[in-house]
């Protein structure tokens, strides 16, 4: 039978393919496309504290934030935390994802995936509250240092940006590795082999073959993980403490403390379009960069 | 032998006085009739943690779980369960019967038109509400007000006013709590020659105080309660509440009332407007002013009752209550200047103070 006759065969017929994508659509259409509407609404209405909202048609929730330099501020800050650990990320993954691909044996792969994903089975506030009994100033950290007579004062770890960074890496950081781990799988060793075997030294088997092949791995994760890194609630609050401000937190604080809806649905469309048309830059930039120099360019 | 009729005058009239004596009878032992067989499921609103689990066991468990009565608990922060209550509000019914909040909140969720109005004839034990206490949207419990509270072992001479936290002795040792920042709002306008209802003399002292002792900034009570154990911070202003229960903890902890007044707060209950049960709603509220209660929950969390009967003993009664000059020198909130400017102080304060 050829290629096409199978193709025919699987596809659904007549109303057939309405019928089986309706279910999705109307979830998606009814949970997640009309709420949105409703909050690019709210954002074009006005705040009045008396009565919550007043019905309009404005853009000056927008033109406040982007004309204070407190909320600039507090954007360019969730961008810099979702670029850097997402950066951080792509690094620390890369060897684990291909170590547990190259991994032979079937139960040790079995272990070392679960390994990875321990730290997922929980939620992520329990896993930042561990991170605040490691940093705090009479936590894990500062007592085994104060103890070992390093320090007579403790080190200021909680509440930091540094804390923040280490915090939504560790969230993240799974993700990365088993998206890289199911790209490098499928890459076959002979491919590196071949390099090999052709002169190339390992540095070039990695960059020419094996780095230019897993880039959908990279541009899965790295969007994966920049939606986290930027969307990121309970590390900035857990960890990074009142004095940290990032997006997510300030869409909340704005609508449950401030009562401000139509602000806080307005930050809410902010963070969402730079998260959107940053992935898709990304997205784009680092499918051009592979195709540059991989061996199927070349082939 | 005679005959009687089922009509007969004499039989008619003693349906009838037994049937008037009967209604009369029901018709005055109604509240308390409807409130003893007031059964069913409630669901209360409340804030989680420590606070949830003493109102359990100063209330729920004992007067109402264990009378038949099935108590499910919605907890979350008080934003979050006032939000809740405002998009129910257009609901032909809601899902809350009886929610815990503060007197301030409680203004706030009223004038939003989110609340039932309290009919104080369905709650007998309110007649025992200390004079003043009673609001027509807002039922409380117990009461407190925000002081000083310092560490004696680093601070002998005890502080008279909020201005000593501009003190630049105690820099880098001053705590501030996130989640009441509105109280320091309130004190530093007063320690400033402000009012309640003028708080703009407040900021330029705020901004003096971050400047000369850097404040540290916690999230919560809880992590100011541990900076205050482990001595990173002497001194604080903080509801006397939780001075007692600090000290009681063991905390190196001790109050002063300041000289410009304490800032009143109340914690009780609300019916929301959309209330599926409302007549459990007004039993858990009468139970609620039991002395019982009232005295269980002062014993837990060190704030004083709303009532008059709780009967306290003498040396916790000390711990809670204040004195009659404290108890005139306390500064209520207004309201409604609160609620219009709240999130103007709110952004003012993430912008100048949180950084």
């Amino acid at each position: 039978m050829t290629q096409a006759a199978h193709a025919s065969l699987l596809r659904p017929r007549g109303g057939t393919t309405g019928t089986l994508l309706a279910p999705a659509t109307i979830v998606a259409v009814v949970l997640l496309v009309a709420p949105l509407f409703l909050l690019l609404r709210y954002s074009l209405n006005r705040f009045d504290p008396g009565s919550l909202m007043i019905e309009a048609l404005t853009l000056e929730n927008y033109v406040k934030f982007f004309t204070d330099p407190f909320y600039r501020d507090v954007l360019g800050r969730t961008i810099h935390i979702g670029v850097v650990s997402t950066a951080v990320c792509v690094v620390l993954g890369f060897l684990p994802a291909y170590f547990i691909a190259r991994t032979q044996s079937v139960k040790m792969k079995s272990l070392l995936i679960i390994a990875v994903i321990l730290p997922l089975l929980m939620g992520n506030a329990v896993r930042v509250a561990g991170w605040m009994v490691l940093m705090g100033d009479s936590g894990v950290i500062n007592a085994a240092v104060m103890k070992l007579g390093l320090r007579s004062e403790p080190y200021r770890l909680l509440y930091t940006d540094l804390a923040v960074l280490i915090g939504t890496i560790s969230v993240q950081l799974p993700f990365m590795i088993i998206t890289l781990q199911s790209v490098i799988e499928s890459i076959h060793p002979s491919l590196e082999e071949a390099a090999l075997g052709m002169g190339a030294n390992h540095w070039q088997v990695f960059s020419r073959v094996l780095l230019p092949l897993s880039m959908p791995g990279v541009v899965v994760g790295t969007v994966l993980c920049f939606i986290m890194g930027m969307n990121a609630y309970a590390t900035p609050v857990l960890i990074g403490g009142p004095t940290f401000h990032m997006m997510a937190p300030k869409v909340y604080e704005q609508i449950t403390k401030a009562n401000n809806w139509p602000f806080g649905a307005a930050m809410a469309i902010v963070l969402m379009v730079t998260t959107l048309v940053l992935t898709m830059l990304s997205s784009w930039l680092m499918a051009r960069m592979s195709g540059h120099g991989s061996v199927e360019a070349k082939a | 032998m005679t005959r009687r009729t089922p009509s007969s005058p004499d039989r008619r009239h003693f349906i009838q006085a037994a049937a008037g004596a009967s209604a009369g009878l029901l018709a005055a032992a109604t509240p308390l009739r409807a409130l003893a067989q007031a059964k069913g499921e409630l669901v209360v609103s409340n804030w989680g943690g420590d606070w949830n689990s003493n109102v359990m066991k100063a209330l729920e468990t004992p007067a109402l779980e264990s009378n038949g009565v099935t108590v499910r608990r919605d907890l979350a922060s008080a934003p979050a369960r006032k939000s809740k209550l405002l998009a129910e509000r257009n609901l032909p019914r809601g899902k809350i019967d009886i929610a815990h909040f503060t007197d301030a909140d409680a203004f706030e969720l009223q004038a939003q038109g989110a609340l039932s109005e309290i009919d104080y004839s369905k709650i007998p034990n309110a007649a025992n509400m200390l004079p003043g206490m009673r609001n027509p949207f807002f039922v409380p419990w117990v009461y407190s007000g925000v002081v000083l509270i310092y560490n004696p072992n680093k601070i002998t001479t005890p502080p008279k006013s909020f201005a000593d936290l501009l003190n630049p002795a105690y820099a880098g040792r001053v705590g501030l709590i996130d989640q009441i920042y509105f109280n320091y709002l309130y004190a530093f306008s007063l320690s400033s020659g402000g009012t309640m209802k003028d708080i703009s003399k407040a900021f330029p002292t705020l901004l003096s105080l971050k400047s000369k002792v850097q404040p540290r900034i916690y999230p919560s009570h809880q992590q100011l309660a541990a900076a205050m154990q482990a001595e990173e911070v002497w001194i604080s202003a903080n509801y006397k509440a939780r001075v007692a229960q600090w000290e009681a903890d063991g905390l190196p902890v001790r109050g002063a009332y300041p000289a410009e007044g304490g800032i009143a707060i109340q914690f009780g209950v609300v019916i929301p407007k959309r209330a599926p049960n409302k007549e459990l709603a007004y039993r858990y509220i009468n139970e609620m002013l039991a002395p019982n209660a009232c005295r269980s929950l002062a014993a837990l969390t060190y704030y004083a009752p709303a009532t008059k009967n709780a009967d306290l003993p003498p040396e916790l009664r000390a711990q809670v209550e204040f004195s009659e000059d404290e108890q005139k020198r306390l500064h209520l909130v207004d309201y409604e200047y609160a609620a219009r400017n709240q999130p103007e102080w709110l952004e003012w304060w993430n912008k100048n103070i949180k950084v």
